[in-house]
């Protein structure tokens, strides 16, 4: 049982598996070709004072950037790097990109030459942990003082039942709805001050996906109804028709048995929902059974669609990545269904090979530090986040606040600050998102507890039955899914 | 201009007649059908290749708006396919080489050496020849991350010295080599490895250069096992590449069709190069490359 | 000298053979670790319960009976007889007519069949990737900006269950097609053309040299490639990995393809995914093994 509490410890803060949502190994694209000179003088502000020359170590880095990445990424990290060279003369780093999946990271694990940090999804960590493929780094971070800054949320995922700390955050997320502001304007969708008018609930979204339709031909709304997509950004949606709690798509009973439900009034309605995009407002783009995360970026990114479920860590994607100028770009809350306002939160976590020695723990704390991954305000955070934002700005991305994993006032404070100096967006297109966060308007909630990825794959499916065939049954497709996925929890754990 | 003869089934005398005439153009123009057919797709990716993102999900023209290659080039550029290129030329090497000497060897022992027992493994050679090998991809993946060749081009290069075809190409082609000339190799004491190396692969050219031109191909091709060896590392090859492009979504549509382009060239110039012995042996073997 | 020579030989016999065994041993071992072993491995990891690349527990046939009772693999099973299906279809009959077509060409012959075989030598992914643009169901898919020249209005092609196997055979008709024409040609080319005047005494016209001529001619062969093309057609995986990810609502997901997914598709449950290619080895040593009877019966015949 103790293993189902962990996993349900996953609860509070949860990633995805869903390649390059999470952010990690992003290869973007479409950089524009940017002058790393500008980013570089970021760094020269950054300490070169040696600080501790006896740490002799070597340590690979598995969260390195491709070598197909934007050369102002690459050469953000060359920055950081030398920068360590300075602090930890003796300490040899070892660019090493990694792009994390967990079947390739195991064999690694258990070979010996799993890089010394990497960037796993927060569905991951607990996992890692159980079967000991994950160093333990809960020294080195007492001894660099931020042990009691963590959210709770993350202390629980990332420790195991010894309170031994096994990761650090990296990145979190909020789903939330892109706009292509343009579209909107095209089809009158605007207010008074020439904002988009965006739809505040689920409704809305159809009316006014239907309004765009009519108006600029494209597609009101991307749903990537691919593999296990659709079945991902459905969890939220059913949320808000009201799956949550005693009707939750998943629970488990007092027995302790893990028990399927896609069958209450609330699942059903929600799914007529997504029918109804199709077949009654028909809003959504003509290939969603293919569409994955990268196309529905591009289609919102090239105005072929107005309305994307996505995160906030993904806003470079249409931006940068498809063109689309920041101007012309907005991000709002996931939209309110009739019985809530959840939306989808999780993110992706540096983690450490299980061989690493104590020196290597303390040099990779060193090095965090240096990337500004801890709760520090030295000038070394500032210049390297200074440096972050620029390279962003640079490349046409929204520079955005970031939602924080520390519990650390001060430092979140000093963050927001330094952002503002880089904003190159009007913020007005995304207060209402950070507002409906910070002012708790908006519910956060992680992924469904076991086996989501099944869980979503199943319900990918049902999405794909009624999405391409008019007539389908929406209580025998669900009826089917719960049973097929109720097998499968039986299989995999009820039973195992 | 010399006179063709004609072999198929409509003979000279049948051309008087008007309706075989009539049918014998209309043969002509299903075959431009299908060269156009053949053509086209290779033609359209070319043309996509010179739109941008968004002309290419907007635009409803096969033509591009601009010839230039500048997009070509940033592709090239920024995806690195230069070292793709070169890891994908490593791997083709390694491949044909392996693919030549081991097969090559066992083709030898089945077809020359026969020793006692061989027929048990001609069998075995044969069975496999129907098995694919995608099929035991699991266990094969597993046996190399135990042995610790992941992220190597070793396991790569060795799986094309254990390809069924080739053996079967190899004994064949053998089994028709003259006995005498071996014999007498052997009697001038020539060890059975000097005789394989300096009297059968010299004679064995046209079936050295078949299975060398399909290892070629193939190990360009190959992707699967590849992907899972060197999917983590810097060693990707072209293909590997391609499918990591579509599986983790992590290029855009148009750079992707540039991709493809990159992909086909160097089978479109092997092909172009070896034309005759393609369409010529693939025939002769009776298997496809 | 010649008489020691000889006894050497004698003598050497068994040496001999060791040599022979030897200069045979790297592409022994290469077949057995590449080959041989791995398929004998699948049968043992299908039968434990695997962590990772462990072997965890032994399980008899539970990983078969969990795999077989899914819903998806009766599904995998039904679609892969659908690719079967409309593999037979769409791409048996077309090589030989291409290659009859071809055969009858006079000018321009080569040309033909290296443009027929062209295809074949692209990379299979690669093919995959452009085809998916052209069943592409937007205003800029392929088709649809053909067909609208045509007055024909958009439409959407892969999210349609019922024609995506159609369209997937398509697209591996389009590469191998060519290719199997010139194996169809070599054979037909064998006939001896006096045969033809022959049938032409006995009165017979083209279409009736085709029906009693030709097509004999290919009898045997055409039931080699038969065989052949249903044995390829189980190895269908990338191509619905690729084009659809088994989609729409499971309607390509082929059998290989689940077995993909049980091994990389982030379960790792390797001892399942080796359950399903016992399965589909089994099902291919059947195929083969009617092969090869007929094989044997033609072979007797002839």
């Amino acid at each position: 049982m103790k293993k189902f509490y962990r996993i349900i410890s996953l609860l509070l803060v949860m990633g995805i598996l869903l390649a390059g949502c999470g952010g990690a190994g992003t290869v973007t694209d479409e950089p524009a070709y940017t002058s790393s000179a500008e980013v570089i003088g970021e760094l020269s502000g950054m300490s070169s004072e040696v600080i501790d020359p006896d740490l002799t170590c070597t340590i690979t880095l598995g969260n390195w950037p491709a070598d197909t990445a934007p050369e102002s990424e690459r050469a953000l990290f060359d920055g950081y790097k030398a920068t360590m060279e300075k602090q930890y003369p003796n300490v040899t780093l070892v660019p090493d990109y990694f792009s994390y999946t967990l079947s390739n990271y195991v064999p690694m694990a258990k070979g010996g030459t799993a890089p010394s940090i990497f960037q796993p999804p927060f569905t991951d960590p607990q996992l890692l942990i159980s079967q000991g493929l994950v160093g333990d780094v809960t020294d080195a971070l007492e001894a660099v003082g931020v042990l009691d800054k963590f959210s709770p949320a993350y202390y629980e995922m990332l420790a195991d039942e010894n309170g031994r700390i096994y990761g650090l955050p990296r990145d979190g997320y909020v789903l939330g709805l892109h706009i292509n502001a343009a579209l909107f304007r095209e089809a009158g969708l605007v207010d008074e001050e020439g904002l988009p008018l965006y739809p505040t609930t689920l409704q809305e979204l159809a009316e006014y996906g239907q309004i765009i339709r009519e108006k600029t031909g494209k597609a009101g709304l991307v749903f990537p109804a691919s593999e296990t997509y659709g079945g991902w950004l459905f969890t939220n949606i059913a949320w808000n028709f009201g799956c949550v709690g005693e009707n939750a798509l998943e629970y488990q009973d007092e027995t302790g048995r893990w028990v399927c439900n896609f069958t209450s009034d609330e699942c059903i309605a929600a799914m007529n929902y997504i029918r109804d995009l199709r077949w009654t407002y028909d809003i959504l783009n003509v290939d969603a059974t293919t569409t994955d995360w990268a196309g529905s970026h591009s289609l919102l990114g090239t105005g072929e669609a107005a309305m994307n479920f996505a995160a906030d860590d993904s806003v470079d994607q249409p931006t940068a990545n498809k063109g689309l100028p920041v101007g012309d770009f907005a991000l709002v809350p996931f939209p309110a269904g009739p019985e809530g306002r959840y939306a989808l939160a999780g993110g992706t976590c540096y983690m450490f090979s299980p061989d690493i020695t104590g020196d290597q723990a303390t040099a990779l704390m060193a090095y965090l530090k240096i990337l500004g991954k801890l709760p520090f305000l030295d000038d070394d955070i500032i210049a390297g986040m200074r440096a972050d934002y620029a390279a962003k700005k640079d490349r046409g991305a929204p520079v955005l606040p970031a939602i924080s994993a520390w519990n650390d006032e001060d430092y979140n404070a000093a963050k927001q600050a330094i952002i503002e100096q880089y904003c190159n967006v009007d913020m007005r297109l995304y207060d209402d998102f950070f507002g409906s966060i910070s002012e708790g308007t908006i519910t956060l909630r992680a992924e469904e507890p076991v086996f989501a990825q099944q869980l979503y794959r199943e319900l990918t499916s049902v999405i794909q039955r009624l999405i391409t065939r008019e007539n389908a049954d929406v209580l025998k497709a669900l009826t089917e899914a719960q049973e097929s996925f109720q097998e499968y929890l039986d299989d995999e754990i009820n039973n195992a | 201009m010399k006179k063709l003869p004609r072999t198929g089934v409509i003979r000279d005398y049948d051309m008087h007649s008007v309706s075989v005439k009539i049918g014998y153009a209309f043969i002509y123009i299903l075959c431009a059908v299908m060269v156009i057919f053949a053509l086209f797709p290779l033609v359209w990716v070319v043309l996509a290749g010179f739109k941008d993102l968004k002309e290419f999900m907007s635009s409803t023209s096969i033509l591009p708006n601009s010839f230039s290659l500048s997009l070509f080039l940033k592709t090239w550029d920024q995806l690195g396919i230069a070292r793709n290129y070169l890891n994908s030329l490593i791997s083709v090497a390694g491949s044909v080489v392996c693919a030549l000497v081991f097969n090559g060897l066992l083709g030898y022992g089945l077809a020359i050496l026969k020793p006692k027992g061989y027929g048990f493994v001609k069998k075995l050679v044969m069975l496999s020849l129907l098995m694919p090998t995608t099929i035991s991809i699991v266990p094969l993946f597993m046996n190399i991350q135990r042995l610790g060749m992941g992220n190597s081009f070793l396991p790569l290069w060795l799986s094309y010295g254990a390809n069924a075809m080739y053996v079967v190409l190899f004994v064949q082609f053998f089994e028709s080599l003259p006995g005498s000339m071996i014999e007498a190799s052997r009697i001038d004491g020539c060890t059975p490895l000097q005789t394989f190396f300096r009297i059968v692969m010299p004679l064995s050219r046209p079936i050295c250069a078949v299975v060398t031109i399909f290892a070629i191909n193939a190990s360009w091709s190959d992707f699967l096992l590849p992907y899972l060896v060197l999917r983590g590392g810097s060693m990707q090859t072209v293909m590997v590449r391609l499918f990591v492009f579509s599986t983790e979504q992590t290029v855009n549509a148009d750079a992707m069709m540039r991709s493809v382009v990159f992909s086909m060239i160097p089978p479109i110039i092997l092909f172009v190069l070896f034309q005759k012995q393609l369409t010529e042996n693939s025939v002769s073997s009776g298997i496809k490359g | 000298m010649n008489s020691r020579k000889k006894a050497i030989t004698l003598s050497g016999k068994r040496t001999e053979a060791v040599k022979a065994w030897l200069i045979m041993l790297p592409g022994l071992i290469l077949m057995t670790f590449f080959v041989w072993e791995p398929l004998l491995e699948s049968i043992r990891m299908s039968l434990y319960k695997t962590e990772n690349v462990e072997l965890v527990e032994f399980v008899g046939l539970d990983n078969f009976i969990s795999v077989v009772t899914k819903s998806n693999f009766t599904q995998a099973l039904l679609n892969t007889f659908g690719y079967t299906f409309w593999s037979l279809v769409i791409g048996f009959l077309l090589p030989i007519f291409l290659a009859m077509l071809i055969g009858e060409t006079v000018r321009g012959k080569g040309f033909f069949r290296t443009a027929a075989y062209l295809p074949n030598m692209l990379p299979g992914l690669a093919v995959i990737i452009l085809w998916s643009a052209f069943f592409s169901g937007g205003q800029n898919g392929v088709l649809n900006i053909l067909l609208s020249k045509l007055g024909i209005p958009a439409q959407s092609y892969l999210t349609r269950a019922e024609w995506v196997k159609p369209i997937i055979i398509f697209i591996a008709t389009w590469k191998g097609a060519g290719a199997t024409a010139l194996i169809y040609m070599a054979s037909m080319a064998s006939v001896n053309a006096e045969l033809y005047d022959a049938a032409v005494i006995d009165g017979a016209g083209v279409l009736a040299r085709v029906r009693h001529v030709l097509l004999p001619s290919i009898k045997k062969l055409t039931g080699t490639m038969l065989i052949l093309q249903i044995i390829s057609v189980f190895q269908i995986m990338y191509e619905p990995m690729v084009l659809t990810k088994g989609g729409p609502d499971n309607a390509s997901l082929s059998i290989m393809q689940l077995m993909w997914q049980y091994a990389f598709g982030g379960t790792m449950n390797y001892g399942k995914a080796s359950a399903v290619a016992v399965i589909v080895t089994l099902i291919l040593l059947v195929l083969t093994a009617i092969y090869s009877y007929f094989d044997r019966k033609e072979s007797d015949w002839a």
